[in-house]
């Protein structure tokens, strides 16, 4: 088990390098000067010199890397061209809204795409089962930004019951998080589904039953708990994909976290934000995707240590 | 091909046709600016609304279709091309070439798509091509891990041998012999990904990335009608509306395909 996780620890080093690269050489390469955006077209070449000697640009672009690599090392992200505030801590103070939403977003599709799962599942090919499907596959196929614009025309400009934008509280939370869950909730459902079904024609299954457990327990028990670990592959990947919907679902609902300030430093060219944000949002992703590896180990003794499965 | 999915195949079409033909079906031109109709809900002369400059929504409905259709499929096309030259060579001379192009595929997939689809887009200019490219920097990747899979079972099987014993090259053999037998599962790897392309340029024009205005495409249609959400949401259902239904029909179909050819155990990966 060990072994295991520490083959994962160690693959993750070149993909973090991989990772910085290609941020890095992104980012080099976006069109238009930061330095003129700063100071306007119109700044004195003596002030453009000096800029650029204080944000490092006037180095060649292997040096900028290798800075930009050491920084990194030292716990550093540099500063925001415009704000001039320290992009780590900013990243820091706007990242429990983003973990706050994705949460909320969680709350909501997990127990319920379960469930659904579960029924669509045990009631196959009847009525509740064709809807429950067509409603995740709606659910992958409307973009969120649209299905955020939409519950925010029925529950805000109409009936009124929450605020349409800002970030605070549960009231806040509410729509920006329900629009976040769909997706999510959809996969969640789908993967239930197949997942219960192929567990439910396996041999211990039937031996439970012929054993007299009782139904509600054979459903609950023995096809759930062995269905659960594609689920939990799919939830891991949900979770990261937030970070995709959060970009969206964050400017929609002006909700203050990582989503918006990455569309912030984009719209401004604002390099280390944007490269900060790519990084972080990125890593995060890599560690859920770390951690749904191991919780896979747990639930499903069958995941031979080399990594293969079954 | 079950009921739903003849639907969603129809549904394509449709919309497909409607799309392309919209020059001979729609009477006023997407970006007519008529002053004496601004913000109409829908009625007979103008049967989604107008937007805040008068203009006729069903015709940018359909004209902006035409470009989001366009390129959510050439991306796809564009990302399958990639991935089957990737995955073919990865897979059939495997060693350090397929180390590398694997280690790529891995690099790629650890970034959430959008987040690298964003990067790669402010790369250029905003545009059309713009999308297309950022589409397929993304997306390429998983087709070539599903081909190379592919490819990987398919090297050491005897019709191979035998061609190699009848002394064709690398060449002969990969395009030939190999190339063939990936074509329907790339095929259908497309058609179940195009839902999923059309949903993110949708999320890449509305972030304003792609075609600029005048020019109408669903997502930025949904961007610049979305302050009127209130006074006018015609202007902002209508461009949703399109897109999930289209989306919502690819991945009926790819649900369809899917079931199909699941008997076949490389395509669990799909």
């Amino acid at each position: 088990m060990k072994g295991y996780v520490l083959k994962k620890i160690i693959l993750l080093f070149p993909l973090l390098f991989g990772i910085t690269l290609i941020t890095f050489t992104l980012t080099k390469a976006l069109p238009g000067d930061p330095v003129y955006s700063m100071v306007g077209e119109r700044a004195s070449p003596q002030t453009l010199e000096k800029i650029r000697k204080e944000i490092g640009a006037d180095k060649g672009v292997v040096q900028q890397y290798f800075g930009y690599v050491s920084l990194l090392l030292t716990g550093e992200m540099g500063r925001s061209y415009y704000t001039n505030r320290k992009v780590l801590a900013e990243i820091t103070a706007k990242l429990p809204n983003t973990l706050k939403l994705a949460a909320g977003a969680m709350c909501l599709a997990v127990p319920l795409g379960i469930l659904l799962g579960l029924i669509s599942a045990l009631k196959k090919n009847t009525a509740a089962d064709r809807m429950i499907t067509f409603f995740s596959v709606a659910g992958v196929s409307v973009p969120v930004f649209w299905s955020g614009l939409v519950l925010m025309l029925l529950f805000s400009l109409k009936l009124r019951l929450l605020p349409p934008s800002g970030t605070g509280d549960l009231r806040y939370l509410l729509l920006p998080a329900l629009t976040l869950s769909l997706p999510a909730l959809a996969s969640i459902v789908r993967v239930t589904r197949v997942s219960v079904l192929e567990v439910m024609d396996m041999q211990f299954v039937r031996t439970a039953r012929a054993k007299g457990i009782k139904e509600s327990r054979v459903n609950g028990v023995h096809i759930l708990k062995n269905a659960m670990v594609p689920v939990v592959t799919v939830i891991g990947l949900e979770f990261g994909s937030y970070l995709n919907g959060a970009v969206l679902t964050e400017t929609i609902f002006g909700w203050d976290g990582i989503g918006r300030f990455t569309m912030e430093g984009i719209m401004k060219r604002d390099y280390p934000v944007i490269m900060g944000c790519i990084i972080v949002g990125t890593l995060i992703f890599v560690l859920i995707n770390l951690l749904v590896d191991v919780m896979y180990y747990y639930l499903d003794p069958r995941v031979r240590v080399d990594g293969t499965e079954r | 091909m079950g009921l739903s999915g003849k639907i969603s195949c129809f549904l394509i079409l449709l919309i497909f046709t409607v799309c392309l033909l919209s020059p001979y079906i729609v009477s006023s031109r997407p970006d007519s600016i008529d002053l004496d109709s601004l913000k109409q809900p829908p009625s007979m002369k103008h049967l989604f609304g107008t937007d805040n400059k008068g203009r006729d929504i069903l015709s940018r409905v359909l004209y902006g279709g035409r470009i989001s259709i366009s390129i959510a499929v050439l991306a796809a096309l564009i990302s399958m091309t990639i991935g089957l030259v990737i995955g073919l060579m990865s897979g059939y001379f495997g060693g350090k070439l397929d180390t590398f192009f694997m280690a790529l595929v891995d690099l790629v997939l650890a970034f959430p798509s959008l987040l690298l689809a964003i990067g790669v887009s402010v790369l250029f200019p905003p545009g059309v091509y713009t999308v297309m490219i950022a589409l397929s920097a993304v997306g390429w990747a998983s087709f070539a891990r599903l081909i190379r899979g592919q490819v990987f079972s398919l090297r050491e099987a005897s019709f191979i041998e035998a061609a190699k014993a009848a002394g064709c090259g690398n060449a002969r053999i990969l395009l030939v012999h190999i190339l063939p037998q990936c074509i329907p599962l790339a095929f259908v790897m497309t058609g179940l990904k195009l839902g999923g392309y059309i949903i993110t340029e949708a999320g890449l024009s509305f972030l304003g990335l792609g075609a600029q205005p005048p020019t109408a495409t669903w997502g930025s249609m949904i961007s610049a009608n979305r302050v009127f959400i209130s006074s006018a949401p015609w202007m902002v259902l209508a461009p949703g509306i399109l897109i999930a239904i289209t989306a919502l029909s690819f991945n009926v179909l790819g649900d369809d395909l899917r079931e199909k050819y699941a008997v076949n155990k490389s395509s669990r990966v799909l």
